[in-house]
């Protein structure tokens, strides 16, 4: 459900690399490939208050993004950076005049009830965005299970969803994500910027055992759906090339000690480790604790974009911050173009008016609201009212024609909602790095070609 | 939580033949975890069980308590200390120890006094459920306490004790596993002592057993409560600290199942009674290391809870049972 | 053992009149406060301040919502307020009515059993699974039971989770069918449906919990709660009588998760964790154990502060402009904020918002105890 969390990361991360090669000069707002309207939306901060009269459609002058994430309680680390991210591009928008003149708030709804992400809530908040006409677009949600809720709502009201962070398959590709768009098959009403496991966790698994040449694995997944899900497609993938996978556990989030796993696994002298979640549902801790089993000091560990998060050492949160010298010899692989073309300024913007790097998914974020901005400059051409500039948004960013540039690249959706040209980028850690605090260097990109094309 | 020197032949007892099939099971490796492990249950089921013996309240709050104290550990070492790395001397390695568990353990037990204070003497005549609904909204707020003041990412403990093995029987052990083990024991037989030998603890055990009578015989009870929250918190914080050191990270949200399997242990053992609670840590921790070596870690949990319905049904008072006896 | 309340001996009033004609007929009088209920409730939303919260619409969307949990309070009030057994692991059979229903009528399983035979079918099949786990564990004392409800409520989502063969282990289960009614099908987009069944299945479980609380099975309840040696030399089978609390608490959940799946038309097993099983105990305890209407209002309140006014502070503190408040992100302190209230509500009121008649006067003359352990302060001066 989660692949985008550690591809935003990585995302940002990347930006951060991509920066020092100093290329990058694009506007930090997409701008729709397709043609139509170009009406300059997002940084260049010197076309400020803009004269242009928001149209009828613009009611009040001023229409909303709504965010739809987990923001309180155990979540809060997933949910806040990533809803930052929203506010960043709806603040720079606002600085440079609004979307042709009319001005951009967010509606923010937080879908933790008692602190844990919970589907009922995030149902019940997809109806207040829907029934809040102004909201053009939803930012959302972090969680595949409350996307699998959210998703029916959203289709039969029309209302586009963008989700920063999803990646389980089911939530978009037949026969499963049919079901969910049941009310309007035809119209689909959710995109995905992350990369679905089922291209995450099978090119690690070549990884390992094509580049690496290691023929037997460990797996530990997390228990969530994102770990379980990029856990499984790595295994099938691992063992279709002729590798062993010694031992499959799943830990959940809750677990405190990591050592009588890597213990028993160690026992059966893998020569590599599949970390299957993310840093802060566990496996920071696996690498940190998996290390001081005997056995398990210098084999490779790879992880997917929740473990490769591009964070250097001494950064909050981080891997590497977290793990130490354990976090040598880690590999990564990240759902995003390393080479990114735009965006370069993103988390210098983010660090200035957040004061904080941003968090992992906050680039992803940040693409999605770039996506609804590019698909309202283009319907603003015709909308008429609210209700027809919402219906503008979501046909126009689901349109496969259509393509968008933004912090993540260049994106466009396929049929289902999911990227076109998902990419994979290969990270290792590099312990001598950020004056020897250790940091993720680059190895090598891929792209994939769309599986659902016809 | 009464302590008479021949009863301890049974708990005892008890606790060798667990070890000893502990130990043919898991082999030294996993023996050497699942003893670190249960060391920490241990700690904090000893606060569950004595909250339990006195005041008859499942102390839910008691996991985040744990869990406070691993970030105050946290704070004295990198704040007060400076610390981040390994020390290498030995000698100021057991002092920064000895130092920081003790501030940690004072610190805990002021706080854990003082919720007793605030959120649950007032309510010592109200309905029983009364105290344990504040008892979760006291784990709520300690929760977001910490996670507004370090953040709800996991955090780095400073991990002071080099990470040094030595071979036995064929394993290699950490250190830092020996003076876990070490230094829960010498906790627990420490408590053993203050409540079997000294006034207040005799006058813990009069209030546990019979708290009208305790007061009319000159005990002051709100005091003796007072005394059993501190202790109860001063062992968390002292678990919360180890389990730092040992876990190398932490996170706002890591007391919270912990203090389900510490209760679970303090339940097994037979609440009220704190040797039973040390050797329910145990168990538990084995239980869970077992599932893992036989390749169910996913079932791990059911497996705990299972243990612990199984030996309910079949031995309600606990493995030890109670050592207050029936009441009413 | 009924005659508990005190007689009162004012002159009859209309109003007096009227109390005690709802007295004697009282599942008319419950009817039809239900039906005021589910009339008043859309309109006072209507009202301003309310009105400026959200539309007509979410607010009876929240209502259904709303109504899950009231049924779940009603539910558990049976088992902890009327039997006084503790009961941690209630959101376990919240959970088994969920994916009973999932498993009745999803493309998963390929099946498509109609709505209303499932309710039965949930609420049947929590109540024999409550029966299963009641029949070995309910001679436990007090305490001791609840700790094995709360093991039985981390091992039922365990297994949900694990078994994903099954279940789909953590991905859940989407796609759920909707309710249809000769013909009219149940939407999303359309929340008065969905409002007008909970509420009815409110009213009936109501009118059918007031009737059990009076009949003999009732009172051998509260016998129970009261002393259980004592109900037992009366010659109550303490086990039979309790088993049956368990099994129709059991019931009322499996209910509730059959009407919220078939709403949420998605079910994980994420959603049945110790915070739902707490929440719900929250509401009865704070709507005053052992009395229904006080329970369902119990849970009404606490589901609004913590669905509704929590998320909603900011917009609020923002629209009246109040000084400083504004500017703090309360989403952010909504957990704290409720972990305050809840601390706050129980020094407030330790015996609830509406304690029982029964219980009120218990709690006067004397502290007594729900469980059969008497609580160790009992005339205790400070």
């Amino acid at each position: 459900m989660k692949y985008g969390k550690l591809g935003a990361l990585g995302a940002a991360a990347v930006l951060v690399l991509s920066a020092c090669s100093g290329s990058a000069t694009t506007p930090p707002a997409a701008s729709s490939g397709s043609g139509a309207s170009s009406a300059p939306v997002g940084s260049a901060p010197a076309s400020s208050g803009g004269a242009v009269t928001p149209g009828a459609w613009c009611v009040g002058g001023t229409v909303k993004i709504g965010t739809e994430l987990p923001m309180s309680g155990g979540e809060t680390a997933n949910g806040v950076p990533t809803e930052n991210g929203v506010e960043l591009l709806v603040a720079q928008v606002n600085a440079a005049g609004g979307v042709a003149g009319c001005k951009l708030a967010t509606n923010v709804q937080d879908d933790a009830l008692n602190g844990v992400h919970d589907p009922q809530t995030g149902a019940k908040n997809m109806q207040t965005l829907v029934a809040d006409a102004s909201v053009m677009g939803v930012v959302g949600p972090f969680n595949s299970g409350v996307a699998e809720a959210e998703i029916p709502i959203s289709n039969g009201a029309g209302l586009l969803m963008c989700s920063p962070a999803n990646t389980a398959n089911a939530v978009t590709q037949p026969p499963d994500g049919d079901q969910y768009r049941s009310a309007h098959p035809d119209k689909i009403s959710y995109i995905r910027t992350a990369t679905p496991d089922s291209i995450q966790g099978p090119s690690a698994a070549d990884y390992l055992y094509k580049d690496l040449g290691k023929t037997s694995v460990y797996i530990i997944d997390d228990t969530e759906t994102f770990g379980v899900g990029v856990g499984d497609s790595f295994e099938a993938e691992f063992k279709k090339l002729g590798g062993t996978v010694v031992k499959r556990d799943s830990a959940p989030k809750s677990t405190t000690d990591y050592t009588p796993l890597f213990t028993a696994a160690a026992a059966m002298n893998p020569q590599g480790v599949y970390l299957a979640g993310t840093t802060p549902t566990g496996m920071g801790l696996a690498l940190k604790q998996g290390r001081t089993v005997s056995g398990m000091e210098t084999i490779p560990f790879v992880g997917p974009d929740g473990v490769a998060d591009l964070g250097p050492g001494g950064t909050q949160g981080a891997t590497i911050t977290i793990a130490g010298a354990a976090a040598a010899n880690v590999y990564g692989t990240v759902g995003a173009a390393h080479d990114l073309a735009s965006g370069s300024t993103f988390v210098a913007d983010y660090t200035a008016k957040f004061g904080g790097a941003p968090g992992a998914y906050s680039a992803a974020a940040y693409a999605c609201a770039q996506i609804i901005v590019a698909s309202l400059t283009k319907a603003a051409a015709t909308a008429t009212d609210l209700a027809s500039a919402r219906e503008g948004v979501r046909a126009n960013a689901v349109n496969s024609a259509n393509t968008f540039t933004t912090a993540l690249g260049t994106l466009s959706f396929d049929k289902y909602g999911d990227n076109t040209k998902p990419f994979i980028s290969f990270y290792k850690t590099d312990m001598t790095a950020a004056g020897g605090k250790g940091d993720w260097v680059f190895v090598k990109q891929e792209s994939f070609t769309d599986p659902n094309a016809p | 939580m009464t302590v008479n020197l021949p009863r301890f032949a049974r708990p005892l007892g008890i606790g060798a033949v667990a070890l000893i099939v502990e130990y043919l099971l898991l082999g030294t490796q996993q023996f050497a975890n699942a003893l670190t492990l249960g060391a920490i249950y241990a700690l904090i089921a000893l606060g569950y069980t004595m909250v339990y013996g006195i005041v008859e309240l499942i102390n839910f709050a008691h996991g985040d308590v744990f869990m406070v104290g691993s970030f105050l550990a946290m704070w004295i070492m990198t704040t007060i200390f400076g610390l981040t790395g390994p020390v290498t001397n030995l000698v100021n390695l057991v002092g920064l120890l000895a130092i920081v568990m003790l501030a940690t353990m004072v610190g805990m037990g002021l706080i854990g006094a003082f919720i007793e204070r605030v959120a649950y003497r007032p309510l010592r005549h109200a309905p029983r459920l009364a105290p344990l609904i504040t008892a979760i909204g006291v784990s709520f707020i300690l929760q977001n306490i910490i996670a507004t003041a370090f953040g709800p990412s996991p955090v780095n403990f400073p991990q002071i004790v080099p990470a040094d093995k030595f071979a036995l029987m064929g394993a290699r052990i950490a250190y830092l596993n020996l003076f876990i083990v070490i230094m829960a024991v010498v906790l627990m037989i420490a408590l053993q002592v203050f409540i079997g030998r000294t006034r207040l603890g005799r006058a813990m055990r009069s209030t546990a057993q019979d708290r009208e009578a305790a007061e009319l015989m000159g005990v002051d009870i709100n005091q003796t409560i007072a005394i059993t929250f501190f202790i109860a918190a001063a062992l968390a914080g002292a678990g919360g600290m180890v389990q730092g050191l040992y876990a190398g990270s932490i996170k706002f949200d890591l007391g919270f199942f912990v203090g389900l399997k510490a209760f679970t242990a303090a339940v097994l053992g037979g609440i009220g009674n704190t040797t039973g609670a040390a050797i329910g840590g145990f168990v538990i921790a084995f239980v869970e290391v077992y599932a893992t070596v036989i390749g169910y870690t996913q079932w791990s949990e059911v497996a705990v809870f299972t243990v612990l319905i199984l030996v309910l049904v079949f031995r309600p008072s606990g493995l030890l049972g109670q050592q207050l006896g029936e009441r009413a | 053992m009924t005659a508990v309340s005190k007689p009162q001996a004012q002159s009859p009033s209309p109003w007096a009149r009227l109390r005690s004609s709802a007295r004697n007929h009282r599942s008319i009088t419950i009817l039809a406060g239900w039906l005021i209920i589910a009339v008043g409730l859309p309109l006072i939303v209507l009202i301003p301040p309310l009105s400026t919260f959200q539309p007509q619409s979410l607010w009876i969307d929240g209502f259904s919502n709303a109504g899950v949990f009231i049924l779940l309070a009603m539910g558990l009030n049976v088992v902890v307020g009327l039997a006084g057994l503790l009961d941690l692991g209630y959101a376990a059979f919240f959970a088994i009515g969920s994916y009973v229903y999932a498993f009745g009528a999803s493309p998963f399983t390929a099946t498509q059993i109609p709505f209303w035979p499932m309710l039965l079918v949930g609420a049947l099949i929590a109540a024999t699974l409550g029966l299963l786990l009641g029949a070995p564990t309910l001679r436990l004392r007090g305490d001791y039971l609840a700790i094995v409800t709360l093991g039985f409520g981390e091992i039922v989502p365990a297994v949900f989770l694990n078994a994903s063969s099954f279940t789909k282990g953590t991905n859940g289960i989407g796609g759920i069918y909707k309710p249809t009614l000769f013909g009219f099908n149940f939407t999303l987009e359309n929340p008065v449906p969905y409002y007008i069944t909970m509420v009815a299945i409110l009213a009936v479980t109501m009118v059918l919990l007031y009737r059990l609380q009076g009949s003999r099975l009732g009172r051998a309840w509260m016998a129970i709660r009261e002393d259980e040696l004592a109900a037992a030399s009366s010659g109550i089978n303490t086990i039979t009588t309790k088993l049956l609390a368990f099994a129709l608490g059991a019931s009322t959940a499996g209910l509730a998760g059959v009407f919220a799946t078939s709403k949420l038309t998605f079910v994980g097993p994420g959603q049945f964790g110790f915070q739902v099983s707490f929440t719900v105990l929250a509401m009865v305890v704070l709507g005053g154990m052992g009395n229904i209407w006080g329970v369902a209002t119990g849970a009404f309140v606490i589901y609004t502060i913590q669905a509704v006014l929590l998320k909603e502070l900011n917009q609020f503190f923002q629209a009246i402009h109040a000084p400083i408040l504004q500017n703090i992100d309360f989403v952010q302190y909504q957990y704290l904020l409720y972990g305050i209230a809840l601390v706050a509500m129980m020094l407030l009121r330790p015996e609830g918002l509406f304690p029982s008649s029964r219980r009120r006067e218990e709690l006067h003359v004397d502290s007594e105890d729900i469980s059969d352990i008497p609580p160790p302060t009992e005339a205790l001066g400070q």
